[in-house]
């Protein structure tokens, strides 16, 4: 009963006002691997990300998360069962220390001390950062923030919108590294606009446009296929910076 | 670096701090310390009533976008319910099973499965709401038209002898019929609300469960407060008065945390997706509020009194002094001054001491912060900001209701009172900044001693006393120029 996957999406509408954003999205994410949504600016990549969260809940379809339909109740709901999402343009809570952003996060009590010595390992600055408000960090330090505060409930699925945008080159690499060593214990659903990023990241991918999905498969088989790449997300590649 | 970051951050506040020192040191200099004094200490009592109505209303307004017209309101509800419970409780015990009665159908969704047929769905709620109405009319005033009752209805007040305002109530045996006729049209309303035929709405069983649990609960309270709607009220006037006070500002803050709960539930939050609509009934609210409390209690202005211990004739020399006497004045540096209001700026600074106590170090007080900037990022973390909302309104109208009785007794309790102070508490949110309780806070001293003091100045050189009125929004209007935001408020 597709049990491989922890995430199914069948065709999904979405609207936005009167806006019909997404006209059929269908996606299936496998446990623990890294899925990557591609598309053109405005194609719904972010959109399906809200949709599947209920932040923008869908009006059609359905989406299944752990073989529970999932559509229609609410975002809270949807996230306590153990989805994490990490939004984009680094969506801490600036207002708030760096330990409060990680430690309202929790849904047990003591979800934060069980995780702490994890999170710190992956991103060693923010204990050094840990009594700061999170107006006084770097963009770079917000978007680890925004990971970690992500990691600190146990969540099977992470939900990433664009981890790589505004980052300096030598932090996408490590935000890479960061991601991949997630998805040995959780799967990952990402939202890159960088396909140097996302080809290397991600064993499988789904290309949106105009909010449907229109391309899908193994990322090996993508990379291959300069002429899919070209038509599909043209200005995509260039602005991920290599050719 | 450090340091560089301090003053940054707090410019508004050094800002502030600065250019009250130098006015106070001008005032002090040129008006003599009593007449600075007096007038600082009024000030001081008019900002803490600023602040318990602006508090929450910068909380609501911040976490969830809802501009509370009705929060004046709130603060006369609570001087009514606070002023009623100190003087007479009666009539609030009375009223009390009837409110029980017509809720505890209502509570939770009992009637979400009724099936109504296809021909009736267009008109069954508006028939059904009607028809509630009709019976809650009856049940308040029906047995009286036919002559069947008398309801004891508010008696005038005087300090003599308080058991003699407790006045002989109609037999139980009629007031079972109007419990009885409250709870049947909480039925009618709480079908008229269902959404009959609404396939769209889904309920899930253990809501079900728990709104059965809920409106048992609440029934079984309607059964106990009818039953001892005459005896509860004689044993709270044997009280000692200061005890009936302080329970008095108790009782008027938690009712008006449960209104506010009930007006959050019922009428905001069906409307979050059409916010000019929640103005709109916020408005009207305010508005019906208002009429009823004058159906109530009739259009008339009380004076509270206040408790002995902020009524002992006599002076004080210092406040230690009062401790031991409870004068009605105190001598604060050679000003003869009400003790009762240095109890209301006391409160004030309590109130704040427990907000930012609240706000800092508890669980939900990080949820609030958290989502006064990002609600949507809160609730993927899984957290029913929903419920918050209701809470925060819930602390906002309880907080405006505590500062309604706190000031009741100094001055009248009548049905516009709160107009004034919800028009100067919007100010103080705009300066503050909105979501700001710390820019409140200040925003509200700011507001108050600016009253004071336009008010002392358009005496001593008489001028028209709208210089103090107009004093609070040339306030307003400086902050806005200099910060846009007001002086706490985030630019986004």
């Amino acid at each position: 009963m597709g049990n491989d996957n922890i995430l199914e999406v069948e065709s999904i509408h979405t609207f936005i006002g009167q806006f019909h954003i997404l006209e059929g999205v269908s996606l299936q994410v496998p446990r623990s691997s890294i899925t990557v949504l591609l598309g053109r600016n405005g194609a719904g990549k972010t959109t399906t990300l809200k949709s599947i969260l209920g932040l923008t809940p869908p009006r059609h379809g359905v989406v299944r998360f752990d073989g529970q339909e999932i559509q229609g109740k609410p975002a809270y709901e949807i996230a306590a069962m153990g989805i994490g999402y990490v939004p984009e343009h680094r969506a801490i809570f600036r207002n708030l220390s760096v330990a409060e952003n990680l430690k309202i996060a929790e849904r047990k009590k003591g979800d934060l001390d069980r995780k702490a010595d994890f999170i710190f390992s992956l991103f060693p600055d923010l204990k050094r950062l840990y009594r700061l408000p999170g107006n006084h960090l770097s963009g770079g330090q917000q978007q680890m923030l925004a990971v970690a505060r992500a990691l600190v409930a146990d969540n099977q699925l992470l939900l990433i919108d664009e981890p790589s945008e505004g980052l300096a080159p030598i932090l996408i690499e490590q935000m890479m590294e960061t991601i991949r060593n997630l998805s040995a214990t959780t799967t990952v659903l990402l939202v890159e606009q960088n396909f140097i990023m996302a080809s290397q990241l991600a064993e499988n991918y789904y290309i949106l446009d105009d909010g449907k999905t229109v391309h899908q498969g193994k990322m090996a088989d993508l990379v291959q296929d300069k002429e899919l790449i070209h038509r599909m997300l043209g200005t995509a590649v260039r602005s991920g910076g290599a050719g | 670096m450090m340091r560089n970051n301090f003053f940054r951050d707090n410019a508004a506040l050094l800002g502030v701090v600065v250019i009250l020192a130098v006015l106070g040191v001008v005032g002090y200099t040129s008006m003599g310390q009593t007449a600075f004094v007096r007038t600082t200490l009024s000030g001081l009592t008019l900002g803490a009533l600023f602040f318990m109505v602006a508090a929450g209303l910068t909380l609501i307004f911040g976490l969830m976008d809802v501009l509370n017209f009705a929060h004046g309101a709130m603060f006369m509800l609570g001087a009514y319910l606070g002023w009623q419970f100190f003087t007479n409780p009666t009539f609030l015990f009375g009223l009390a099973p009837l409110i029980l009665a017509l809720l505890a159908p209502l509570f939770g969704w009992l009637f979400a499965r009724l099936e109504i047929p296809e021909a009736l769905q267009k008109s069954a709620p508006s028939l059904l709401g009607l028809a509630g109405v009709v019976v809650v009319f009856l049940a308040v005033r029906g047995l009286d038209i036919l002559d069947l009752a008398k309801t004891a209805m508010v008696a005038t007040m005087t300090a003599a002898d308080p058991l003699a305002e407790a006045t002989p109530q109609e037999a139980l045996s009629i007031f079972w019929l109007r419990t009885a006729g409250m709870f049947i049209a909480g039925a009618l309303l709480a079908m008229a609300t269902s959404r009959p035929g609404d396939k769209t709405r889904t309920v899930h069983t253990d809501q079900v469960r728990r709104a059965l649990i809920g409106a048992g609960v609440l029934l079984v309270f309607t059964i106990v407060a009818t039953l001892f709607r005459e005896a509860a009220p004689r044993a709270v006037l044997l009280w000692d008065a200061n005890l009936r006070f302080f329970a008095a500002l108790l009782v008027g803050a938690l009712l008006g945390a449960g209104i506010g709960g009930a007006i959050e539930v019922t009428l905001i939050r069906p409307l979050y997706v059409r916010p000019i609509y929640q103005v709109i009934v916020t408005l009207g609210l305010a508005y019906v509020l208002r009429e009823v409390i004058q159906l109530l209690w009739q259009p008339l202005a009380y004076q509270m009194s206040r408790p002995p211990l902020f009524s002992q004739p006599g002076k004080a020399e210092n406040i230690f002094e009062w401790f031991r006497t409870n004068s009605v004045t105190v001598d604060v540096l050679g000003v003869t001054f009400p003790s009762y209001r240095l109890f209301i700026i006391l409160l004030g600074v309590l109130m704040l001491v427990a907000l930012a106590l609240l706000m800092n170090y508890t669980r939900l007080g990080m949820i609030i912060r958290a989502g006064v900037q990002d609600r949507q990022m809160v609730e993927a973390l899984g957290i029913n900001v929903q419920r918050v909302f209701t809470l925060v309104f819930m602390l906002g109208a309880g907080l405006a209701a505590l500062g309604g009785i706190g000031a009741a007794p100094f001055i009248p309790v009548q049905p516009n009172m709160g107009d004034a102070f919800q028009l100067q508490a919007f100010i103080v949110v705009v300066i503050g900044g909105m979501g700001s309780y710390g820019g409140a806070a200040i925003g509200a001293l700011l507001l108050g001693l600016a009253r004071a003091f336009g008010d002392y100045l358009a005496l001593k050189y008489s001028l028209s006393p709208a210089i103090a009125e107009a004093s609070t929004v040339i306030i307003m209007a400086i902050v806005l120029l200099v910060r846009p935001a007001g002086l706490f408020g985030r630019k986004e």
